[in-house]
């Protein structure tokens, strides 16, 4: 009795290693593929399973080969084999049609294909360049459908723009690093000469509107003009503080030129004038926001010049209740722009009596002129507009322009306004009235702008220099635009950047539809087609079972 | 060949038997139903009319629909003994499987094109992107012909049809939870590689935006080739188990 | 025709089919006789290629059924037990359809020429599922011949119908061998002794007996039973009394009386009356057993048990 049990055992101990091996091949082979590298892990499973079948084979060998051999370990092996063959061969096809993008893109309005100016922009594209995207799991189709759209960038530089993407929740370093603040934002910039590293100087989030090219594109432009575009500020003649970070001070839109990829610096005009020096070559702008003197003949000629070799100025003349104003009625610079450009600043206070603001002084933007960039973004009647706190009427000499100008206006006042002359009072009381063949019947001119066809010398003189402040430049809208869109203009960023507008339209299809129509559709979709779907199949089986 | 002979034997069985025109009906009308929806909305100026809208609803009614398209595939081939005479008549079971599935994609496509109708409707009243539709047709009619794929294997895998149609709706179920792998894995590069496992994952975000793209119709090709090969072996496995 | 040898199908551990041989010549009717279990079906599937034998080989027309499945395949006709039906077809699609299936390219005669046989021409219309069963085996019938193949494998045809269907049945069967040869299994022993030219009686997966019927019986004879009750003597009289008696080989008691094996057909009955009378005994009853080979069947099948 005591023999039985041991005979049991060993073919007991044959199968027990046969279900144990096979286990842990099975095991071991799985964790290879998964984890890609012959771990402990891996390595100790496959020993344990060799181990058990050997045991197995000595135990049992008939039973061992007899399994060998047989058909259904052929037929399943030759099975698993082949299917994992074609699975190998549909994941080579697949990669390989992913990696060459082959794609086809079925919109109408084109959302998966690159516009010309896009291209255009993308063949000056000589650095690398990284796009980053962060995203969480949880915006996994965002960025899935973001990336079908990037990846146009990426094939169409051949891989000089990169796409990277980051977990934001994985990785808050990074996150923190690059100012994340929501899931989904996109940043792009320069890579670090070695190639690996993003150069944060040059760090730029792209915003998301609703046409996503012009928004990515918009911003590989600005990346591409990085450092090459300097803007002046003026500072020697006691102009607003481009540093200052109070409400009257210009920190904020001085930051936004850079973070625009902008170079800023400051000028000395005074001292250029005194050494008989010369405004830098690489200056594409020169601010001057609201100088508090004129100018000497000097100073004149230092801006003559920059302006013969096609330089641009921005200038904003604030009112000023002092004698040597600057562009004062009889400033020599007054007349000098006055002569050679065609524009000038009157000295008279903008007084709108219909105005929305707190006071007749506050003076809204009531016509803008889109001829030029500068007023393009800036109608009215879409809720976009200027404020100007005390507005300089200023003047523009279209009908008879000088030689060679290209001048017009941007904005103007309302026709209710009109300029208060006696600035005296004005600066002493703050009172107005009209008097008659003294002021200035309105609407009045506030922003001007003047293009020398030859020379290619631009100015934008605005009558006013609070709109472009800390406290007063994101609101309304319409101050930060005008500041954005002038120094686009003058610094030709607008014509880098040119889009056919229908290249971005969403043009959404519109339905035409009567409620008569809604019904016959409704009873034709709901009613009359699953209906007659009923019917025919009922008719054919009923037909059928009479057979 | 005979491959044609089976696949046209099964057309024949979809349009002589009611079920297959009860289930036309039943999604002529839900489909009809989320158009009229839609479509309401859109007029009042809420929405427009996705160009994807109806394929997107198939992507998922699919799911249920199907298991019940391809539940007696084999299965009641295997019930009613015809699978016998099959196999062994000198026919590959290449074909049986093959002839089976098309007649199935081949139902489904006359439904797919049923539905067209809508498509028809909207021309009529408005300018809508025939070019994202149509992409999304090609789409959904790939993603149709993988589910029933799906729906064919486990049809060969039981001889029960509930037991086959609700397996393969499990089965369909997680394939098409694509767009939500974000909410469960927390990790991105893991939830995106799962995604693209899934059909939706190569649907939702290519043919249903209106990007026709090489891979996507590899995955949904490739689902079927493997799945059917499966099939194919399992029904030949008759012949060496 | 058919040339199987040492067939063997094995499910699991249990052993359905046991090492069987046998040869099926053109022109011949091959019955399978053996009782519920006895392996015919599993042979037969295994001859058409539906289940894989364990080992063993088989070949049909020259073509083995494993090697050279195809090209065996196409020469069988089969109709399973079960008769494999699609309902929502028509007679004539059905059986169409089949004919496509076996490689017929025009089927539109062999159809016709089938649907005649087994006379469901006026019905060819009909949907499958309104036929009756005795049509629906005939139906059955018709796609096993359509292709006109050198093999026809019917799986016990008649079962399940009425008697006059069993009739038309057996005799499309015995027509159907005079071009083909039919491998035609059942567990009737009457039937196989009308339908079939050579029966091979299984049991346990084990051929038992083969021959033609005729020879089958004749096998038998040798022991032909003869029942004597004997009044008036011991048992031990009795038997030395019977045992002693010429052509009788062997006695055995059964209940009050004796049974005897008699050799060969003789009719010993007037001997052993006379033998018995001469002894002093009384004759209480003698009756011959003939025996059918029902009777064969049922002890060649009891004995193998
Ligand atoms: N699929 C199967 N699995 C397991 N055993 C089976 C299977 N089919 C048949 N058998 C067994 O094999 C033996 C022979 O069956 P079968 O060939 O159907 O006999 P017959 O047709 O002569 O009645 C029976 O004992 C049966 O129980
Ligand atoms: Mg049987």
């Amino acid at each position: 009795m005591n023999n039985r049990p041991i005979v049991i055992t060993r073919s007991r101990v044959a199968q027990f290693g046969s279900i144990v091996g096979g286990a842990a091949l099975l095991i071991g082979i799985i964790g290879f593929i998964w984890q890609g590298s012959l771990t402990s892990f891996v390595i100790v499973t496959l020993a344990v399973g060799v181990a058990g079948l050997g045991l197995w084979a000595v135990l049992n060998p008939q039973e061992f080969t007899g399994f060998i051999t047989g058909r259904q370990v052929r037929y399943g092996t030759v099975t698993l084999f082949s299917t994992l063959l074609l699975i190998g061969i549909v994941a080579l096809v697949y990669t390989q049609l992913q990696r060459s993008t082959v794609t086809l893109d079925m919109t109408q309005n084109q959302r998966f294909s690159l516009s010309t100016e896009t291209l255009g922009v993308l063949r000056r594209v000589t650095r690398d360049i990284q796009i980053t995207g962060f995203y969480t799991s949880r915006n996994l189709t965002t960025r899935e459908l973001d990336d079908q759209f990037f990846r146009l960038y990426e094939d169409a530089t051949d891989g000089r723009i990169r796409r990277v993407y980051i977990d934001p929740e994985e990785n808050p370093a990074q996150a923190s690093r690059f100012g994340v603040q929501q899931d989904a934002q996109v940043y792009i910039s320069y890579l670090n000469t070695d190639g690996t590293e993003v150069d944060f100087n040059t760090l730029a989030r792209v915003p998301r509107s609703g046409a996503q090219e012009r928004d990515m594109t918009d911003a590989i432009s600005r990346l591409l003009i990085a450092g090459t575009v300097k803007i002046y500020f003026e500072q020697s003649l006691g102009e607003r503080d481009p540093l200052d970070t109070t409400s009257e001070g210009l920190s904020g839109i001085h930051n936004g030129v850079q973070e625009s990829g902008l170079v800023t610096a400051a000028l000395n005009l005074a001292g250029l004038a005194a050494s008989g020096g010369d405004i830098p070559a690489d200056a594409a702008t020169v601010i001057f926001a609201r100088p508090l003197r004129g100018l000497s003949e000097a100073e004149i000629g230092v801006i003559d010049r920059y302006l013969q070799r096609g330089g641009a100025l921005l200038l904003m003349a604030d009112v000023l209740y002092t004698d040597d104003a600057f562009l004062g009625e009889s400033d020599l610079f007054n007349q000098y722009l006055w002569e050679r450009y065609g524009i000038r600043a009157l000295d008279a206070v903008v007084v709108d009596t219909a105005s929305s603001g707190t006071t007749a002084l506050d003076v809204v933007s009531a016509a803008v002129y889109t001829d030029n960039d500068i007023g393009a973004r800036l109608a009215p009647d879409e809720g976009i507009s200027t404020l100007f706190r005390v507005a300089r009427a200023v003047d523009v000499n279209i009908d008879s322009a000088p030689p060679n100008i290209a001048n017009g206006r941007v904005i103007m006042s309302s026709p209710l306004s009109f300029g208060e002359t006696n600035l005296a009072t004005l600066g002493a009381t703050n009172q107005f009235t009209f008097d008659e063949g003294q002021d200035l019947p309105g609407p009045l001119t506030t922003v001007v702008w003047s293009f020398h066809q030859q020379t290619q010398a631009k100015i934008v003189l605005v009558g006013d220099s609070d709109f472009a402040t800390n406290g007063l430049a994101l609101s309304p809208q319409g101050n930060g635009i005008l500041f954005t869109d002038s120094v686009a203009w003058l610094t030709n960023l607008s014509e880098r950047i040119q889009f056919s507008p229908q290249a971005f339209s969403a043009n959404l299809p519109l339905i035409f539809v009567s409620q008569q129509q809604l019904d016959l559709i409704t009873f034709v979709t709901i009613i009359l087609l699953p209906g007659a779907t009923i019917v025919s199949g009922l008719a054919i089986w009923a037909r059928r079972m009479r057979q | 060949m005979n491959t044609l002979t089976i696949f046209r034997r099964e057309v024949e069985q979809y349009f002589t038997t009611p079920f297959a025109w009860l289930i036309a009906a039943a999604v002529l009308l839900l489909t009809g139903l989320l158009f009229n929806q839609n479509l309401s909305q859109a007029a009042r100026g809420a929405t427009i009319v996705d160009p994807a809208f109806i394929p997107s609803v198939f992507s998922f009614a699919l799911v249920f629909f199907a298991p019940l398209l391809t539940m007696r595939l084999l299965a009641e081939e295997r019930r009613e003994g015809t699978m016998e005479l099959l196999l062994t008549s000198p026919v590959d079971e290449g074909s049986i499987v093959l002839g089976k599935f098309l007649g199935a994609w081949f139902y489904f496509t006359l439904l797919l094109a049923l539905t067209l109708v809508y498509q028809i409707i909207l021309l009529s009243i408005s300018q809508p992107d025939i070019g994202h539709s149509l992409c999304a047709y090609i789409g959904i009619w790939l993603y149709g012909g993988a589910t029933l794929a799906v729906g064919t294997l486990f049809s060969a895998l039981t001889e029960n049809q509930i037991v086959s149609a609700f397996l393969s709706m499990i089965a369909l179920m997680l394939l098409w939870l694509g767009d939500s792998v974000g909410q469960v894995i927390a990790n991105l590069e893991v939830a995106r590689f799962v995604r693209t496992l899934t059909l939706q994952g190569h649907y939702s975000t290519s043919f249903a935006a209106g990007l026709f793209r090489g891979e996507d119709v590899a995955f949904y090709a490739g689902i079927i080739v493997v799945l059917l090969f499966l099939t194919m072996r399992l029904v030949a496995s008759n012949r060496w188990r | 025709m058919i040339e199987v040898k040492g067939l063997t199908k094995r499910y699991g551990d249990r052993l359905a089919v046991d090492h069987l041989s046998f040869t099926a010549k053109p022109g011949e009717v091959l019955g399978l006789l053996g009782p519920n279990g006895a392996g015919k079906t599993t042979t037969m599937r295994m001859l058409t290629g539906y289940l894989p034998p364990t080992e063993g080989s088989a070949s049909i027309a020259g073509y083995d059924i494993l090697e050279d499945s195809m090209e065996a395949r196409r020469r069988v006709g089969y109709l399973p037990e079960r008769v494999p039906l699609y309902p929502d077809m028509t007679v004539r699609g059905y059986v169409t359809f089949w004919a496509r299936l076996r490689g017929i390219r025009s089927p539109r005669k062999h159809v016709n020429a089938a649907l005649e046989r087994v006379h469901l021409m006026d019905r060819q219309n009909q949907l499958v599922r309104n036929l009756s069963k005795g049509l629906r085996q005939r139906l059955g019938l018709a796609q096993a011949l359509v292709h006109n193949p050198a093999v026809i494998i019917l799986d016990e045809p008649t079962i399940g119908i009425d008697p006059q269907q069993v009739i038309e049945v057996r005799e499309s069967v015995r027509a159907l061998g005079k071009e083909h040869t039919v491998l035609f299994s059942t567990h009737i022993l009457s039937e196989a002794e009308h339908v079939c030219d050579r029966v091979l009686i299984i049991n346990k997966g084990r051929v038992i007996a083969q021959g033609k019927p005729a020879d089958l019986r004749r096998q038998m004879e040798p022991k032909t039973q003869l029942y004597v009750v004997v009044g008036g003597a011991s048992g031990k009289a009795a038997r030395q009394l019977l045992s002693a008696i010429p052509g009788v080989l062997a006695v055995e008691r059964d209940g009050d009386g004796y049974s005897l094996t008699v050799e060969g057909d003789r009719d010993l009955r007037g001997e052993v009356s006379s033998h018995v009378m001469q002894a002093g005994y009384t004759l209480l009853e003698i009756r011959q057993a003939t025996t059918s080979l029902e009777d064969i069947f049922l002890e060649i099948v009891g004995k193998s048990r």
